[in-house]
């Protein structure tokens, strides 16, 4: 839980962040201010997240990435300039991410995940992971639990893109509207007014780790009952992380036809291991998921951007625990998996 | 960039994005995040259009700019920044308002898609109108606080900007303003109004003193005996509030006695309009509240400390003396225009607000809370901004991917639906409205006016508020003759005439166009003794008949929208409730234009109706 240190805001940040105190007040402003988060991935998706936490105003912002800048990197991740391709992509962002909001600290990590214990993960509020493997996440995601740090992760594959998150145990204020009618006096003959009082109610929300999530068992009664709202999006993840696990990377644009006929193979034996029906996951979800596309990594990236305000504010209830972007339908909702 | 990668898209979509020319209207929040997407994406020809310039309160979510840029263009600097991202594209930005004689239906017309990234209703009116003069399709964007919404307009195949009349901007009656304020925001408004009397622009509908006409105060026993008391008052208000004070070179004191005293007074004497409500205390200059209060332990930021009585005074003194000032430093004529970014100009309001609050019993507000209540902020957050540019990209694509017939609204819910929907599609297009009178195919609407009383000048600031136009033309159907030109000097002569006097009668119909936005429409004159001002009708049927009284209350004067018609909803929200939702600013800002003047928009956000 992230305390809010009882400085007051200076008269810099209360002028820059003046719009947003307007939206989620001061004490999450406040909150805001004292957090500590870490991106892991400065792939498009980690650019938009890294983008929005560091608008938002937190205390500090660490890029932590392994990986080398590509070319095709450049298409999505906007926080590394064209001539850095080579350099790794934590570094290459700094100076980017730090001209963003120069009141927000920001410092790398180019260690691989695998390479960091347990406690290096645990010593942020939050963590959000883009870009990893199933079994790496589960990893981080314990690790976060164990010590109650949020945890975030997702992915943007072409134009698709889901979220997960795992608050562990969360309390929050929400803001509730309630319509009163406004009588001015005893006799007033106008027409009644209707005033808005807004209420502040206190909630909690409980949330599982990434593995109960993702290990759901669709022979369930209520699990096959969502099956008949139709959205696939959840299969689509499965699919994309199994491709990721066996390959070792992402789909690659220039193995489009290659790589397409072993996301179809992938489809077929998902449909068949879950007993899904046919043609419920169609070919065209798995056409659309190439590299990264921007304004879907925006779209995704300001969702987690959002959550990572909300874990960090306690304030709005956040979701609880999937977010999926269906491009075909340009969908996007939640549901609960694992409960 | 990426079209080029091949495999990203299909070919299809790589050829048509290579080839494809996009306008961005508006470099705010959502313009600099549609701007980056298309970049990265490598769209390989953009402009951008925009007349602000960069303030510090953009820096949370307008992350092209950075402290360095404070004051510079945004279309410029967010020009400058997306090429960092890739230096192939080729951006044009334009530091300049989109209504100009510079961007005509041709200029429009080069474009595959023109996505608006706007924050006010003038301006999208405008391109929305462009867009369907130049046929071109229109991805209309905004924001508001955690919600959102993208929505296709195409002619021929979706609803315009234009077909839903919009709602009415708030409105208050004037009495109420001058006389009987009940809630805080009366007496902002009325701060306002102060603000212009004094500094600004003198609007004789912004009237501050004492509403002796006011229907309630009327029939009063003491009415006459009143009058007489009130001329002499009354003859005091005549003289212009600017000029009383002006002789009496801004005294605090004086100003102050007179509008919380002298002036409370004068309305308590109006026993009328107290019968039912508690009334005013007037206020005397050197025993005010708070005078003698020790400073209080204050949490939280300096602006949301609610000033003592005594304190606003005090800000009252000083806020007038530099207002003063500033105007006297300006050439003969000129005047202030109220700004809340302005410190003098926006504490001159807190403070006047809080002391008539004060006075009529009125709950206090912080400094912090009356700049949202007076300036009309929107709050705005990167993250909403940025769903809704991505969302906004992705609807680009499919239109040039050629299926347009899939690019229904979107809406970005504050809080996920019953359906755990974050993002809700609708399910089809919404079809125009086919009495719309902008996008119908011979656009009409009514206009309710008195042809005694109403001047070609009012006709002409009708057709420009009501009709959103920018240079009206008008002439009398089936006889050619010219009512009203563009051209500078060919009718102004007639201003002054009422429409009786140039031989308008009731059922006339003038056929209203504007060169630049290639619109007309045809105007039918429906004669309303009672109409003060003038209303646009826009059904094209008579109004059903309604129930007698309701019609009154619910036509009152605030024209401009014919929200009020009672007529079967065409195409009200289907079961989501999702669909209901506003269309909402994206900024906070002004109006990137003069608003308009006269009654139905006095400061741009609010309305005075006269009693
Ligand atoms: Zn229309």
């Amino acid at each position: 839980m992230v305390e809010n240190n009882e400085m007051e805001l200076s008269e810099a940040e209360a002028e820059q962040y003046d719009r947003q105190i307007r939206l989620w007040g001061l004490e999450s402003q406040k909150r805001l201010r004292a957090a500590k988060v870490l991106i892991i991935g400065m792939n498009g998706l980690g650019a938009e997240i890294a983008k929005n936490v560091i608008l938002s105003g937190v205390k500090s912002v660490c890029l932590l990435d392994n990986e080398k800048l590509k070319e095709i990197d450049l298409y999505s991740q906007f926080l590394s300039p064209p001539d850095k391709i080579g350099e790794n992509r934590a570094e290459a962002s700094v100076q980017r991410a730090k001209a963003l909001n120069p009141m927000v600290e920001i410092t790398t990590e180019t260690k691989s995940v695998d390479n960091l214990t347990d406690s290096y993960f645990t010593q942020f509020d939050v963590v959000c992971a883009t870009g990893l493997k199933q079994e790496q996440l589960e990893r981080i995601n314990n690790a976060c639990r164990d010590s109650n740090k949020k945890f975030l992760c997702g992915d943007v594959w072409g134009m698709y893109g889901y979220m997960f998150a795992d608050l562990v145990d969360h309390e929050y204020s929400e803001e509730i509207v309630q319509h009163k009618a406004l009588k001015r006096g005893p006799d007033d003959t106008e027409k009644t007014a209707r005033e808005t009082v807004s209420i502040t109610v206190k909630r909690r929300a409980i949330y599982v780790p990434l593995q109960n999530a993702l290990s759901v068992d669709w022979m369930n009664p209520e699990m096959r009952s969502r099956l008949r709202r139709g959205d696939p999006s959840y299969f689509v993840m499965k699919i994309l992380l199994r491709f990721k696990d066996e390959y070792n990377r992402n789909p690659d644009p220039s193995k489009r036809k290659e790589d397409t006929a072993i996301l179809l193979r992938m489809r077929d034996e998902i449909v068949k291991e879950l007993s899904l029906p046919a043609n419920f996951i169609v070919d065209a979800l798995l056409q659309d998921v190439f590299g990264t596309v921007s304004g879907a990594a925006a779209v995704i990236g300001g969702v987690i951007g959002q959550e990572v305000v909300k874990a960090v504010s306690q304030r709005e209830p956040p979701h609880n625990n999937m977010f999926f972007f269906n491009p075909l339908k340009c969908v996007g909702f939640v549901e609960l998996y694992g409960q | 960039m990426v079209a080029r990668v091949a495999g990203v898209f299909n070919e299809q979509l790589t050829e048509a994005i290579a080839n494809s020319k996009i306008l961005v209207v508006g470099a705010g929040g959502i313009g600099c995040e549609i701007l980056k997407n298309l970049v990265l994406t490598g769209f390989p020809s953009i402009e951008i259009i925009d007349l602000d310039t960069i303030d510090v309160s953009n820096l949370n979510r307008q992350f092209l700019f950075h402290k360095e840029h404070v004051g510079k263009s945004k279309a410029q600097v967010a020009k400058d920044s997306a090429l960092s991202f890739n230096p192939n594209v080729n951006i044009i930005a334009h530091h300049d308002s989109v209504i100009s004689n510079d961007y005509g239906v041709s200029y429009f017309k080069q474009f595959n898609i023109v996505m608006n990234a706007l924050d006010n209703r003038v301006a999208r009116n405008h391109v929305n109108r462009m867009c369907l003069a130049a046929n071109v399709p229109l991805i209309e964007t905004g924001t508001a606080g955690y919600a959102g919404q993208v929505e296709l307009i195409k002619k021929g195949l979706t609803q315009c900007y234009e077909c839903q009349p919009k709602a009415p901007q708030k409105s208050f009656p004037g009495c109420t303003i001058r006389n009987t304020p009940s809630e805080p925001i009366h007496c902002i408004v009325w701060a306002k109004h102060l603000f212009n009397q004094l500094f600004g622009e003198e609007d004789p509908d912004q009237d501050v003193s004492p509403d002796t006409a006011d229907p309630e105060a009327a029939g009063d026993a003491g009415a006459s005996a009143l009058s007489a008391e009130g001329n002499t008052a009354g003859n005091v208000e005549r003289k212009s509030t600017r000029s009383w004070a002006a002789d009496t070179n801004y005294d605090a004191e004086k100003l102050f006695t007179k509008l919380f005293g002298d002036d409370i007074r004068y309305l308590l004497s109006m026993e009328n309009l107290w019968k039912k409500r508690r009334p005013p205390t007037p206020l005397v200059w050197d025993n005010l509240p708070g005078k003698d209060d020790a400073p209080i332990q204050h949490s939280g930021l300096p602006d949301q400390r609610v000033w003592s009585v005594h304190e606003c005074a005090q800000v009252f003194a000083s806020s007038c003396s530099a207002l003063q000032k500033d105007l006297k430093s300006r050439p003969e004529g000129d005047h202030l225009v109220w700004d809340k970014d302005e410190r003098s100009a926006m504490d001159f309001v807190t403070a006047c607000a809080n002391i008539r609050a004060h006075i009529f019993n009125i709950p206090l507000k912080s400094r912090f809370e009356i700049k949202s209540m007076a300036g009309n902020i929107i709050p705005a957050i990167a993250t909403a901004n940025a769903i809704v540019a991505g969302l906004a990209v992705l609807r680009a694509q499919s239109i040039l991917k050629g299926e347009i017939e899939n690019c229904t609204s979107v809406y970005l819910r504050p809080k996920v639906n019953h359906r755990g929907q974050l993002f809700v599609p609708e399910r089809t297009l919404t079809a125009a409205n086919p009495k719309c009178y902008v996008c119908a195919p011979k656009p009409e609407v009514g206009l309710a006016c008195n042809l005694k009383a109403l001047t070609l000048k009012d006709l002409t600031s009708a057709f420009k508020e009501g009709l959103n136009m920018q240079a009206p033309d008008a002439t009398v159907e089936g006889k050619g003759l010219v009512v009203l030109s563009s051209e500078p000097g060919e009718t102004d002569h007639n201003n002054d005439k009422t429409l009786e006097q140039i031989g308008l009668n009731d059922g006339c119909a003038l056929l209203v166009d504007d060169f630049l936005q290639n619109y007309e429409v045809r105007v039918r004159l429906q004669q309303e003794d009672e109409e003060k001002s003038w209303r646009l009708v826009t059904d094209a049927d008579t109004p059903m008949p309604a129930p007698k009284e309701e019609e009154k209350s619910a036509n009152g004067s605030n024209g401009g929208s014919s929200g009020n018609d009672p007529k079967p909803g065409p195409s009200r929200p289907k079961e989501d409730s999702e669909s209901d939702m506003e269309i909402v600013e994206e900024d906070d800002d002004e109006p990137t234009m003069k608003p308009p003047k006269r009654r139905r928009t006095a400061m741009s956000d609010e309305v005075v109706e006269l009693c």
